[in-house]
């Protein structure tokens, strides 16, 4: 697909090469891993002229400046970097700034080698390299303390950007510090290991709620955003987008309309060689307003392309077909034999489960600003990952990604839109066309019928249960398209149990669950037709928001034909045997604290409420945040859902800011809410239906439940909680729905219709 | 050229009459901190004030907004200190805070008027604002800590003046 992407194996575990950077300089001390190893590192140690190319640095005023490579999309990661930081360096809070980097490597995410942020991997994956760095910072400090009092290293303590020497009563500012150039030490990736860290007990920063650092910007209206980038001499494009979303070719266009309005200075139609986009026209102008009058007035004839007559249901059609063909997919998990299993079991039960397109509109509508000066090519825009998107703009100008560099901006939200890199072919190719610094804006309507959306999905889960009501086999086969083989990079896929070849491990996450299932088979089956028609991205939490939707409703089927309760079950399926030792039980502990803190079983509900039950080891098996929810729904005769609370328990092993992690949950679960109920997209004639929030309609406040969060920390390693809560609420309020009016839905989202269908049923 | 009253500050524009003020605002003017999210009056982030009222720029032309005053979240406060900014602040509301400059504009004209609305007044407000983020919550609580903080502003100020 994507040529210009590089493997990006090569870097995500060499810190053998890197020494960390301490040197002073004019503009202060700066600290990092020197990308070009420990002899570059000594012969340059720090530039006159600033360059961000470290972690942080410490201003000769004290102000601490930390460079976040993690796109800050609304879940303070920058903050949190600081954050873990600080606490190591001793520096006090009110001394913290935050800068968000440009994709030069050195901010690579230390353990992903790349600019990716997503998975909700930011915490866990950069903790460890933050803490040392804010370590190797204050030892660099005290060290060059110790040698100005004349007094020795170990008998300093380093407080609130103070180091103080408690025998003498004598102390260094941190700026003070800086202030006499003396802080000069290299750490090795070796130096770096050795350094003890501080133990849980030892913290001072990490979990206390700190006052993000990016919030004061964001209620006066000066924070920016991609869409706010302004550059001397630029001007707008307005896009005009073909009535398909993805295979349709532009056959002419008369700009012969566009040409009266003022301001229009060209039509460009995109010649996509990176195969992001199909069909795409951009008005240029030199306002906004013009843009989109002139992007108004072309008239564009199209040739619609192979998919131009698909709808969401031939979508599903092609995937009951995969579904029913023997040799479809590859397996993601092959346990035993469930197959056999069937054969002996007291009672089988198979159900279908579905889910629709949904689309991530973000407030911020998609936008990227260029600007080609001399060889390179400036990027404005805010980015998930800068790794790919610079190779992609680098593909649409016709050059070598190493010219690009991408400026970063506060995102106006992301959930994984902002992984994807369309935006950067209509502004490359507008500014090359016109020779001027072009902003290409997205309308709302753009947005949702171009998004890369959250694919249509299709599941068949079938379950064996013994003659003691145990779950002795489950075959699960997910049908959906690929968002991230879309990617076409290598180390994105996994390679299947079967050695059939490598499988998109984004679409079946979640189905490899804690529970202790003998016989258990996953089939990832690639829906290839929708990939093709819609072709698809990640959308917060990806795979577990749906692989989780079929499970967790399979488990209460389970249930209710067992005798048992829905809960005690999970209790019983969580038993920690063999591979599930350690996070069964602690998803065991999660779900039985969501249960307390809900009342579960403890009260009589009125008629038409119910209350259910969910827990989930998203995201991946490897990086799971255990997740619980118990919703409470009251369900009207007419089949309308009411969500009256959602109570949700998350282990989260550390927490670095308790309120800001609060905050991620409760609107993951809100998030999760509003796909379970009110968001919808449909394919017709191969376009998006939904076009802006009248018709497509997330949650707003008049649907607000309420919801109580509790956050667990146990001392275990630090996971993310940007997506997992986002999966535990749709089966947990179709659960609670089925409870409440005995109507099992099964496809998302859950409908006044279909439930009330399900309760004649 | 077309005159504009934004922010106590008279400022002329060059932009056709039909404009929709928001791009008035954003572009010619360079103030950012007024959002455009759907273009169509369905979001809210576009928020500003006319002679007081909430108003969706997107929705209004430039020739509707002249001769009025207008208020965006830069002109709210001359530090940025409004109650509900300092709430927004104390209660952590933004996530990726692209909504906030149009939820905080309309919560200020429900303010202005109400210093102590129900949760039903808030909701029935502010319900045409969407959040993407979902920080609803912690825009009720927000609110409801910057109406209590008027009321107890107007109330040692009266004090003040009987004494
Ligand atoms: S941009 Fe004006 S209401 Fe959405
Ligand atoms: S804070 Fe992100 S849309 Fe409201």
């Amino acid at each position: 697909m994507n040529k210009h992407v590089k493997n990006l194996a090569p870097e995500t575990t060499d810190l053998s090469r890197r020494s960390f950077l301490v040197g002073t300089a004019a503009t202060g001390l700066v600290l990092g891993y020197a990308g070009s190893g420990i002899d570059g590192a000594l012969a340059a140690p720090a530039p006159a002229n600033f360059e961000p190319s470290v972690w942080y640095s410490i201003a000769p005023d004290g102000l601490v400046t930390v460079t976040c490579g993690k796109a800050d999309m609304g879940q303070h990661v920058a903050s949190t970097m600081a954050q873990i930081v600080a606490e190591e360096l001793g520096a006090n809070w009110k001394d913290m700034r935050v800068q968000l980097a440009s994709n030069d490597p050195k901010f690579n995410d230390p353990v992903l080698g790349a600019q990716i942020t997503g998975g909700s991997w930011s915490t866990m994956m950069n903790f460890d390299a933050m803490s040392r760095a804010g370590a190797a910072g204050r030892i660099a400090l005290t060290e060059a303390a110790a040698a100005s009092m004349g007094v020795p290293a170990g008998e300093l303590v380093v407080r609130a950007s103070t180091i103080s020497h408690p025998k003498s009563k004598k102390s260094m500012s941190f700026a003070e510090v800086v202030k006499s150039g003396k802080a000069t030490k290299t750490f090795t990736a070796d130096d770096l290991k050795a350094i003890k860290l501080k133990s849980a007990d030892q913290y001072t920063m990490i979990g206390v709620s700190v006052p993000q650092l990016d919030i004061p910007l964001k209620v006066n209206g000066t924070a920016k955003y991609g869409i706010d980038v302004m550059l001397p001499g630029m001007v707008y494009g307005a896009l005009v987008t073909p009535p398909v979303r993805y295979g349709a070719t532009v056959k002419s266009v008369d700009d012969g309309a566009a040409k009266k309005v003022p301001g229009f200075i060209k039509a460009v139609t995109l010649d996509d060689k990176t195969t992001t986009t199909t069909g795409w026209v951009v008005a240029v102008a030199n306002t906004y307003a013009n843009a989109k009058k002139a992007a108004a007035a072309l008239k564009i004839d199209y040739d619609g392309g192979p998919n131009a007559k698909l709808s969401s249901e031939s979508l599903f059609a092609e995937a009951k077909r995969l579904q029913g063909l023997s040799d479809s997919g590859e397996f993601f998990v092959k346990d035993g034999d469930p197959n056999a299993a069937f054969g002996t079991a007291a009672k089988v039960l198979e159900a279908e489960y579905t889910t629709n397109i949904n689309i991530h509109a973000p407030m911020e509508p998609m936008n990227a600003t260029a600007e080609f000066k001399g060889d390179i090519l400036h990027i404005y825009s805010g980015n998930q990952f800068a790794t790919r998107s610079g190779a992609i703009a680098a593909g649409a100008a016709g050059i070598d990604p190493k010219f690009v560099v991408m400026h970063q901006m506060w995102l106006g939200g992301g959930f994984g839109r902002r992984l994807d890199a369309d935006m950067m072919v209509p502004a490359v190719q507008a500014a090359k066309a016109v020779g001027k610094p072009v902003k290409v804006i997205y309308t709302r309507e753009n947005d949702m019928t171009m998004d890369f959306s959250r694919p249509l999905t299709y599941q068949k889960v079938k379950a064996g249960v013994d003659g003691d009501g145990k779950l002795v086999a489950l075959s699960h086969d997910v049908v959906s398209a690929w968002p991230t083989q879309r990617w076409g990079i290598p180390d994105f896929l996994s390679p299947s149990v079967d050695k059939k070849g490598p499988l998109d491990a984004f679409t079946v996450n979640g189905s490899d669950f804690f529970y202790t299932v003998p016989n258990h088979y996953v089939r990832a089956i690639k829906n290839e037709m929708a990939h093709n028609a819609t072709p698809s991205g990640q959308l917060r939490s990806v795979a577990p928001g749906w692989t989780f939707w079929a499970v967790e409703s399979m488990v209460d089927e389970i249930a209710h034909a067992t005798g048992k309760d829905p809960a005690q079950l999970r209790v019983e399926l969580l038993d920690g045997k063999g591979k599930n030792d350690g996070g069964a039980q602690r998803l065991r502990n999660t779900l039985l604290a969501a249960m307390g803190l809900a009342g579960y079983g403890t009260k009589k509900l009125p008629k038409g409420e119910g209350m259910g039950v969910a827990c989930v080891s998203s995201q991946e098996r490897a990086t799971a945040s255990w997740t619980a929810c118990v919703a409470h729904v009251a369900v009207a005769p007419s089949g309308e859902v009411t969500v009256k609370k959602l109570t949700v328990a998350t282990d989260v092993g550390t927490q670095v800011n308790p309120d800001g992690i609060r905050a991620q949950v409760e609107g993951a679960a809100l998030w999760g809410m509003s796909l379970a109920l009110f968001e919808k997209a449909t394919l017709k004639d191969g376009g998006i239906e939904q076009t802006n929030f009248d018709s497509y309609t997330p949650l707003r406040m008049s649907q607000l439940p309420e919801v109580a969060v509790n956050v667990i920390a146990n001392g275990e390693k630090a996971t993310g909680v940007g997506e997992p809560a986002v999966t535990v609420v749709a089966p947990a309020i179709g659960n609670a729905v089925f409870n409440a009016v005995g109507a099992r839905v099964r496809g998302l989202p859950i409908t006044a219709e279909a439930v009330k269908a399900a309760m004649k049923a | 050229m077309p005159n504009l009253n934004i922010n106590g500050r008279n400022m002329s524009v060059e932009a056709a009459s039909d404009t929709p003020l928001l791009w008035v605002i954003r572009e010619q003017l360079q103030m950012t901190g007024t959002k455009f999210g759907c273009g169509a009056g369905l979001c809210g982030a576009c928020t500003v004030h006319l002679n007081g009222e909430a108003v969706r720029s997107c929705q209004t032309s430039l020739a509707d907004a002249v001769g009025k005053k207008i208020t965006t979240i830069e002109g709210l406060s001359a530090k940025g200190e409004h109650p509900l900014q300092k709430a927004w602040v104390a209660e952590q509301v933004p996530q990726c805070g692209y909504c906030q400059s149009g939820q905080i504009m309309q919560a200020a004209a429900l303010l202005s008027k109400n210093t102590n609305p129900t949760k039903e007044e808030v909701v029935a407000h502010m319900d045409g604002n969407l959040c993407r983020c979902m920080t609803y919550s912690r825009i009720q609580k927000a609110i409801m800590r910057a109406a209590s903080d008027m009321r107890t502003a107007s109330a040692t100020g009266s004090e003040r003046r009987a004494t």
